[in-house]
């Protein structure tokens, strides 16, 4: 079957009015980045005990969405399924655009951006993950981009052979990036099986993500696309939700079952809003509610309710990244062992956190560049396929 | 895939891995500055005893000696100041219903630092005499040592300190992370730090500072007497600041 693939028109008022958007959101965030560099990052909600906010956390949660390219990829390049191959060239492109929003996230969330271009290649840290990852980020982006030119040459044996490299690599990139958590020495933090649950969330909310994005702009563009496809990824988001559950429970056991960390885990389990955004942010609408969706015979066939689930899946991913790297801050240290602090200079016991607005301009301004980059991608590159079916069990039965 | 191209490839990728491992050699080459500083501080190692029996409640000579040293902000507002050396009062574990304890915390400078390893530029990394120590022109404020610290010792200059009492030490910058550093400028010119001389000079002699290393210093003596404890000393991140009376 002979696939054809095309720009849009991009002179509808819709289009128009995106662009406008996103280009809006992008000045936005550069003016809130702008002040931040000119009067300190106090004017974030960060501060000492909380050293690490807001852009952090969509860091790695722009990170984790572009794992969607990793599900595509896998499905034609590893497991062989064919037919999602049309959707490679657009996911492979929003994932690198996502890379590049979570390091433009970094970048802006530094005291001294200036240095950032300058000292890592006079004084390279090879036992720091923050050398490690942009690395895998950058070679990562360099792999989208190689993958993106067999796809748009149609090398045959050439994208199947860096689908499954780039498989892998994703791996890689979302697996560094749990680790910058998951081996750090707070007692919210360090878990071996960071890595490995941020990897699933990643996949979970890379698909919830492509769902929604594919279903949008094929029906906005008037293209064809089998509701059999979209059914099918319900179903794998269904899965991976599963996974990301009994990560979350293993981990919270763990945690409430050791006695050196259960002050900890009742900290992070029934106190603060973190707790809230937990519970009910990520547990019951994040993952119980999409599966009770996915799960329903007839709702987890129709398309408006995947959708709703994959979007449930993907605020729900967020406020995963956002417990995190939050509470395990906010969580003192036992500085004195058998000592509780009761009065100090400085900041000690349970510290608070709340976002400020600056850092929400900065992380849609994020949000602003790649939407441009995407809108742009749309009208200017051939991403979409003409259309998209699921092969028939004719062939099957022949 | 024919000959041509297996020898291409072997090539290719011999190349790449030799001119990696070059780089490699390159980049984690010790500099000509940082062998002369090794050779000068030959086989010593810095620490610290703080004899908390001996510290005067309610005094903070050190901490103010530290602030007029080296330029540290003190904006006035927790969330921001910044404190290499800092004052806790401790409920202890056992002997409750007695007074408060009280403590203080600074870097411990410890043999393995966490914060060293996890810097992305090595912006903090360990002096061979032991000092940890931050170069606070090549920190880009990522804020990772600041996560990786054990003993909440680093923080963040936030804000621009206006203060400046000690012209002859840079002036505090915004947008980097430090902590203390053991008054290293003093140490290389025979002074004590700036706390320690504080402490001296009240009469107090409640923090001493010395090399560890060497058998016939007072601060190797008086931690081989025994009742000494570090902070956290499971984590396995062998600090050198000792105290007696924790």
């Amino acid at each position: 079957m002979e696939i054809n693939f095309g720009r849009i028109e991009g002179n509808s008022l819709a289009y128009r009015l995106m662009m406008l958007t996103f280009a809006l959101l992008t000045v936005s965030g550069l003016i809130a980045t702008f002040y931040i560099i000119n009067q300190g990052l106090w004017v974030t909600g960060m501060h000492n005990r909380v050293p690490w906010g807001l852009q952090i956390v969509m860091a790695i949660y722009y990170i984790g969405l572009s794992a969607g390219s990793l599900v595509i990829s896998g499905l034609y390049g590893v497991f062989g399924k064919s037919e999602y191959k049309p959707f490679a060239r657009i996911a492979v492109y929003l994932a690198a655009l996502l890379l590049i929003a979570g390091l433009l996230s970094i970048l802006t969330d530094q005291g001294r951006m200036d240095r950032v271009f300058v000292q890592p290649f006079f004084h390279f840290n090879l036992l720091s993950l923050f050398s490690i990852n942009p690395i895998l980020y950058i070679s990562y982006i360099l792999i989208c981009i190689i993958y993106l030119w067999a796809l748009f040459y149609e090398k045959q044996k050439f994208t199947k052979v860096i689908s499954i490299i780039a498989f892998a690599w994703a791996f890689g990139v979302h697996s560094g990036t749990g680790a910058i958590f998951g081996f750090g020495a707070r007692v919210l933090y360090e878990s071996p099986l960071l890595p490995a649950s941020f990897v699933v969330a990643a996949m979970a909310s890379g698909t919830a993500l492509m769902i929604i994005l594919l279903v949008t702009v094929f029906k906005l563009t008037k293209r064809y696309l089998d509701d059999e496809l979209i059914i099918w990824l319900g179903r794998l988001l269904a899965i991976l939700v599963i996974v990301v559950l009994y990560f979350l429970l293993v981990e919270n056991t763990y945690r409430a079952y050791v006695v050196e960390m259960r002050r900890a885990a009742i900290y992070f389990l029934f106190s603060g809003a973190h707790s809230l955004v937990f519970w009910i942010g990520l547990i019951f609408a994040g993952l119980v509610l999409p599966l009770i969706i996915l799960f329903n015979r007839t709702r987890g066939k129709s398309i408006k309710w995947i959708i709703l689930a994959s979007s449930l899946v993907i605020i729900g991913v967020l406020c995963e990244r956002y417990v995190i790297v939050i509470p395990g801050l906010t969580h003192p240290a036992e500085l004195v062992p058998g000592g509780e602090i009761t009065y100090s200079l400085a900041q000690e016991g349970i510290a608070k956190y709340s976002i400020s607005y600056l850092e929400v301009l900065q992380a849609l301004g994020v949000l602003g560049v790649i939407g441009f980059m995407f809108g742009w991608g749309l009208k200017y590159l051939k991403l979409l396929p003409s259309e998209a079916r699921a092969f028939k069990l004719e062939k099957n039965a022949a | 895939m024919d000959r041509r191209d297996f020898f291409k490839a072997a090539g290719g990728s011999i190349l790449l891995a030799a001119s990696g491992a070059y780089a490699f050699q390159f980049l984690t080459a010790p500099s000509k500055a940082w062998t002369k500083i090794a050779a000068q501080t030959a086989g010593r190692k810095w620490g610290m005893l703080i004899d908390l029996t001996k510290c005067p409640p309610d005094c903070d000579a050190c901490i103010q000696a530290c602030r007029q040293e080296n330029n540290v902000a003190f904006l006035g507002d927790k969330r921001w100041d910044v404190h290499w050396i800092r004052k806790v009062n401790l409920k202890p574990a056992i002997g409750g219903r007695g007074a408060e304890k009280q403590a203080i915390l600074l870097c411990n400078h410890c043999d393995k630092p966490p914060c060293a390893q996890v810097c992305p530029v090595q912006a903090t990394y360990k002096r061979p005499d032991g000092i940890v120590i931050v170069d606070h022109h090549r920190c880009i404020g990522c804020r990772y040592c600041m996560i990786a610290c054990p003993y909440n010792a680093r923080f963040f200059n936030f804000k621009d300190c206006e203060d400046w009492p000690n012209k002859d030490y840079p002036k505090r910058s915004h947008g980097v992370a430090e902590s203390c550093n053991l008054c290293v400028h003093r140490l290389d010119k025979g002074l004590l730090p700036a706390c320690v001389e504080k402490c001296q000079a009240i009469g107090a002699g409640a923090l001493m500072v010395g090399d560890i290393n060497d058998p016939e210093s007072d601060i190797y003596r008086a931690i081989a007497a025994g009742g000494v404890r570090r902070l956290k000393e499971d984590l396995g991140t062998e600090p050198k600041v000792y105290y007696i009376g924790l």
